[in-house]
């Protein structure tokens, strides 16, 4: 849309310079900052490391076990994601492609759950978990993280309504069963959103802190997140494994986000536009 | 088991509904009946009716912190409403307008999204540090050396601090709501207004803003609910107790606090009523965010319907 244009564009695009390059700035300060020792980190804000080295790295897989916290993330990560994904591409295939009369208080029920964040709930279901005798476990908190349905179902039962019948009656007429017409036709039919919402789904789960916070107590549990929260903690002590460590929770991350973010763009956006 | 076969929907939004039911909808309900009682959530609950609302209203100390956790809370809203979000909307509209490099912007702007938050707790008190900070760095550097001071540290100062953080780290999740609804806006629309000699600013005024309302609207709710429940910057930078004198502390964190205060099984700096008390507080919060939230889609339902 070159038409569209505004007339200034040097001041509006001196203020989206000004946001990247900040952005940027902190990105690289913080990678930059990873290669110096605690040393030079604490005496002297920016200049030369002694030796540029990955010092910090081995200390951060040594000494602080980072692959432990790495495999519990992703534990949570996988098995939550898993769930979220098969659970609520059925909730809404059941909802966007059958008639039946409770169908819109259904959805309705579903989408209730963007207001009540899970921070109110947390007693309850810290009691619930507890009770269960998942308290400390990875499975605890993915059941917990597993059931924040809204979203997806919300994405996706746009996506099953808007998708022609035609489709489900040839599949019927060919005959095959709900399920087979589920797993063979629609799943993948919907693959474009299910991947949009891996990937936002992902962030918020490997980035997720309050609810691992409540739920894992002891260190052996703990996910990346509470990682650098400890390290952080005991800042002047710690402050080179902060930094690393907040690197390798970052960097994959954002290259993954660089690698997609046409996909993840558009599947935030296509979520917002009836919000 | 017929009458399962002639309803195979069910089948499908069984497994999701229970979970969500049992985890995110059952709390709520179960949340307002813990708050009738007094327990510490391991012994014996004890009904005390409104007790503990009239508690946490009456009881000064926790009054006053929970005045403080509140004020706090709308701070971070009144700054996110009336600073983020026109930023936000004039950060799409420039995007949308297709300026050079916008999908290089676009992806800039939403990437702090993807950090954790202690990371981004981290970085900015690195960066706003007495002794090593890069901000009082570049104040000496531009000959403003006598205002340099260790930021983090001043009470004063803390819920802003906490609110730069939330508002770099948050502000393309809005950006990226706002353009997509902006791309819905119809292109003939859009020309005839340029055919007419509308101006940049006079399309984005008249056109663009009153399309994207309803978008607006949501995002102002979303905020709201978000400033209410906003709860690991002010923990991973102040602490359980919410900072130096209490400044970062924000409703959340004050909820936090009471229920399970020192990050112990059941801890919490009442002990004896942790649950009761911690889950009063949940619920305030809730009635707090669910009047609004009610008031806001009536709104908007009532003036989609005219």
């Amino acid at each position: 849309m070159n038409n569209l244009r505004p007339t200034r564009t040097y001041v509006s695009s001196a203020i989206l310079w000004l946001y990247s390059s900040f952005t940027l700035f902190v990105l690289g300060y913080m990678t930059y900052q990873s290669f110096r020792s605690k040393k030079e980190l604490l005496s002297n804000t920016f200049g030369w490391p002694d030796v540029f080295g990955f010092a910090n790295l081995k200390k951060l897989f040594a000494e602080a076990d980072f692959l432990r916290y790495l495999f519990n993330s992703a534990w949570i990560l996988i098995a939550t994601l898993a769930a979220i994904i098969m659970l609520s591409s059925m909730v809404a295939y059941g909802i966007g492609k059958y008639r039946f009369r409770l169908k819109g208080a259904v959805l309705i029920y579903f989408l209730i759950g963007l207001m009540f964040p899970v921070q109110l709930g947390i007693v309850p279901i810290f009691l619930l978990i507890r009770d269960m005798g998942l308290l400390n476990s990875q499975w605890g908190v993915a059941l917990v993280l597993a059931s924040g349905l809204s979203m997806p179902v919300f994405l996706l039962t746009t996506f099953f309504e808007k998708l022609p019948n035609d489709l489900y009656e040839s599949a019927k007429i060919d005959g095959a069963g709900e399920w087979t017409t589920f797993i063979r036709v629609m799943f993948p039919l919907a693959s474009p959103v299910i991947f949009s919402i891996c990937i936002i789904m992902s962030v918020q789960i490997w980035n997720q802190f309050f609810v691992p916070l409540i739920m894992l107590q002891s260190e052996d549990n703990k996910t990346i997140p509470l990682m650098i929260m400890k390290f952080t903690n005991n800042l002047m002590y710690n402050i080179d494994l902060a930094m690393v460590g907040s690197v390798m929770a970052t960097v994959p991350i954002l290259i993954l986000f660089f690698l997609f973010s046409g996909k993840v763009l558009e599947g935030v956006a296509s979520g917002g536009v009836k919000g | 088991m017929t009458w399962f076969k002639k309803r195979p929907f069910l089948w499908f939004i069984l497994p999701g509904f229970l979970l969500y039911s049992l985890f995110s909808v059952y709390p709520i309900f179960s949340a307002f009946q813990i708050s009738l009682n007094q327990w510490d959530g391991i012994g014996a609950k004890t009904f005390v009716g409104l007790d503990n609302y009239g508690e946490l209203f009456g009881n000064k100390e926790l009054f006053s912190q929970l005045t403080g956790a509140f004020r706090n809370s709308v701070v971070l809203f009144l700054l996110n409403a009336f600073a983020v979000l026109p930023a936000q909307l004039y950060m799409a509209y420039l995007l949308y307008s297709g300026i050079r490099g916008h999908r290089f912007f676009q992806a800039m702007i939403f990437s702090p999204q993807f950090i954790a938050t202690p990371v981004i707790v981290f970085m900015g008190t690195l960066i706003f540090d007495g002794n090593i900070g890069v901000f009082n760095k570049l104040l000496e550097a531009v000959g403003l050396g006598e205002w340099t001071r260790p930021w983090i540290g001043l009470p004063e100062l803390g819920i802003f601090i906490v609110w730069i953080m939330v508002a770099w780290s948050g502000i393309g999740v809005g950006m990226i709501f706002f353009l997509g609804a902006m791309k819905m806006i119809s292109s003939e629309v859009m020309e005839a207004a340029l055919l007419e000699g509308a101006s940049y600013w006079r399309r984005f005024f008249s056109i663009v803003l009153p399309q994207i309302k309803t978008t607006v609207l949501n995002m102002l709710i979303l905020t709201y609910i978000f400033a209410m429940t906003m709860f690991d910057f002010s923990f991973i930078l102040g602490g359980v107790s919410g900072g130096i004198n209490r400044s970062v502390d924000v409703m959340a964190l004050f909820f936090y606090r009471i229920a399970f205060g020192d990050n112990s099984a059941v801890g919490g700096t009442m002990n004896v009523n942790a649950m009761g008390m911690g889950t009063t507080i949940a619920c305030v919060m809730f009635a707090v965010i669910f009047i609004v939230a009610v008031v806001q889609v009536i709104l908007t339902y009532r003036r989609t319907e005219d």
